[in-house]
């Protein structure tokens, strides 16, 4: 049983707090009401209310002065209410903040559209010097809670709601820049690449069924870490699939396509719709066309696909 | 005339003691009145050369917070634990030529404002001495003073965190959503000071959108208020000069100010608020501003 990001991040940050007394931890109503940091260093957290932008430069003047803050609230409120004040916190003056940004995605389902976020990416990565993360279960959550802690340096990481999925195995202390999946896989044709949790989801369903396809997983999606990501996946393969909860403009595949000019890139991405009906997070996925369908479809004109795919059966369909 | 430029360091920011340990000693200040007067002089002299660089500079605005950053200043040129944030960042002539007046600065940023080669930028960002803040933007500098202020009472020290705000800015929600941050975390070492002249960049703050009551909406967040002449450089140093450590409300100033002050020819002008002037002007100027 793995814990949900937002749940590993507060037990993670937790438990550094505990050798680290720089490190704060700041709230915006959100953070529910036995946060496990309040209840051990009520000293260092601030539930600040409802006060977003507030929140990020308070953190900037908590970071000049020589502490550590990690603030969150959801992905839709950080980054894009609070957006100028990551620009000018995180990015020109640089400040140490790590905000940890549940409920990414359209991981809020029913909620509704003010409580999805498809654009962080974009927002997040046109702002040099921020290391954006899309942590893939508890355990890539925890090490990059940790190398934030470690390095003082801005990093954004979103995470869904509830999922809790079990991180992919690496070596090292850090999750690495790109993160081969790739046992039983063959040496040419496709490479599916994924981010965040619903995109490393869906990949991993297509290897179960087709276990040849190679999978390369990225963990960090900014500038230059996708940089390196690039020169690391040219050097094995031509053609990929990148598959993410997030609009196409701003996404990780353009700017893959971008970094990868003698490759072919495809996206399987969130879209540009705004959902409007409610569902869990997997049906507001499906009206969205983010699915485990449209990375079959994407997959048809290079792969040799079995004859009937498990999306294929699963809907009823030959 | 003679430029008074008096020896004063700015000590560097220390972390030496987290949650639990005994507060420090708080720093000495009291400079005399007459010589904040002094500073404040060359200060609003240096703005009007900044006046006439070819990019011109925010006048009315930088010389009505004169006073107040020449007062604030002299805290935290002595005391590196306390900071003064120009929220009203759009009066960065002003702050440069405190900071240059109060020895802050270095270098004489009035030969270089608006350069493409420099760092004195229309609006003061943390690459330039001494500036630890972007702003300009308004409303920031608010939250960045407290989050300075927290940072100091875990430090247990006794340094404020000073926000120098424009009554104009007060129209952007942040500055209140700060206020009530504030009060709730019983922050009594951070100070807003607003510099209430009256004016914004489209006209008058009573035609654009008008501020009644004040004092009274900054004691409904829960903040001390007081009210003071904002050209009054004694008075101002002495709201600069306490250890607010055991206070639990935050402190806001009024400080009624007149746009342009000094230089009778733009005072409580409107148009004052971005003048861009020859040299043969800025001298004429420089002899006949107070």
């Amino acid at each position: 049983m793995t814990l949900p990001g937002r749940t590993a991040y507060r037990d993670e940050l937790t438990e550094i707090a505990a050798d680290d007394p720089r490190v704060l931890c700041l709230e915006a109503d959100l953070g529910g009401r036995n946060h496990p940091f309040a209840a051990r260093y009520p000293d260092r957290f601030f539930n600040v209310g409802i006060a977003e932008g507030a929140m990020i430069d308070m953190a900037a003047g908590l970071a000049e002065g020589g502490y550590r803050p990690f603030v969150s609230t959801f992905a839709p409120f950080a980054a894009l209410r609070a957006a100028e004040s990551l620009k000018l916190a995180l990015g020109y003056l640089g400040a140490g903040i790590t905000v940890v940004a549940p409920y990414a995605g359209v991981s809020g389902g029913w909620f509704g559209t003010t409580h999805h976020c498809l654009e962080d990416f974009a927002v997040l990565r046109a702002i040099p010097g921020v290391t954006v993360a899309a942590p893939y279960g508890e355990e890539e959550m925890r090490a990059v809670i940790r190398r934030a802690a470690r390095s003082g340096e801005p990093h954004y990481i979103r995470t869904g709601r509830n999922a809790a999925p079990v991180s992919l195995p690496w070596e090292g202390t850090d999750p690495p820049v790109v993160n081969w999946d790739d046992a039983g896989a063959g040496r040419d044709g496709t490479c599916l690449v994924s981010v965040g949790e619903v995109g490393t989801d869906l990949c991993l369903a297509v290897r179960r069924a087709q276990p040849d396809l190679p999978h390369a997983h990225l963990c960090f999606v900014d500038q230059p870490h996708l940089e390196q990501a690039a020169a690391e996946l040219a050097g094995r393969f031509d053609r990929f699939i990148v598959v993410e909860e997030h609009r196409p403009a701003g996404s990780v595949a353009s700017a893959l396509a971008l970094l990868l000019p003698g490759s072919e890139v495809r996206s399987v991405n969130a879209g540009d719709r705004w959902p409007v009906h409610g569902g869990s997070h997997e049906e507001v996925l499906n009206e969205l066309g983010l699915n485990e369908a449209a990375l079959w479809k994407a997959l048809a004109p290079y792969a040799e696909l079995p004859e009937s795919t498990p999306a294929q059966k699963k809907e009823g369909r030959p | 005339m003679t430029t008074v430029v008096p020896e004063v360091t700015r000590p560097g920011l220390v972390l030496t003691s987290f949650p639990g340990a005994a507060p420090a000693a708080p720093a000495a200040v009291g400079t005399a009145a007459s010589v904040l007067r002094e500073r404040a002089l060359a200060a609003r002299r240096m703005v009007i050369d900044m006046a006439a660089t070819p990019t011109g500079c925010h006048l009315g605005g930088s010389l009505s917070v004169m006073d107040i950053l020449i007062a604030a200043l002299d805290r935290t040129a002595t005391d590196g634990d306390s900071e003064v944030v120009l929220s009203k960042g759009h009066a960065a002539a002003g702050l440069y030529a405190a900071m240059y007046a109060t020895g802050i600065l270095d270098e004489d940023p009035a030969a270089h404002y608006g350069a493409a080669t420099h760092h004195f930028t229309g609006h003061p960002g943390p690459s330039v001495e001494g500036v630890r803040f972007p702003t300009g933007s308004l409303g920031h500098g608010a939250p960045y003073a407290l989050g300075w202020a927290l940072s100091r009472r875990l430090a247990g020290t006794p340094g404020l965190g000073i926000a120098v705000l424009g009554d104009g800015e007060l129209q952007e929600g942040l500055v209140w959503e700060t206020c009530q941050v504030a009060a709730a975390q019983r922050a009594g070492n951070l100070v807003i000071v607003v510099d209430r002249n009256g004016g914004q960049n489209d006209g008058l703050v009573a035609d654009i959108s008008p501020e009644p009551e004040l004092a009274e909406r900054f004691r409904a967040f829960g903040l001390e208020v007081r009210q003071v002449d904002g050209h009054d450089v004694e008075t101002l140093r002495e709201v600069f000069e306490p250890d607010r450590s055991d206070r639990d409300r935050p402190l806001a100033v009024i400080a009624d100010t007149v746009k342009g002050k000094g230089l009778r020819p733009v005072e409580g002008k409107a148009a004052s608020h971005y003048v861009t002037i020859d040299a043969a002007r800025a001298a004429a100027w420089k002899e006949i501003v107070r």
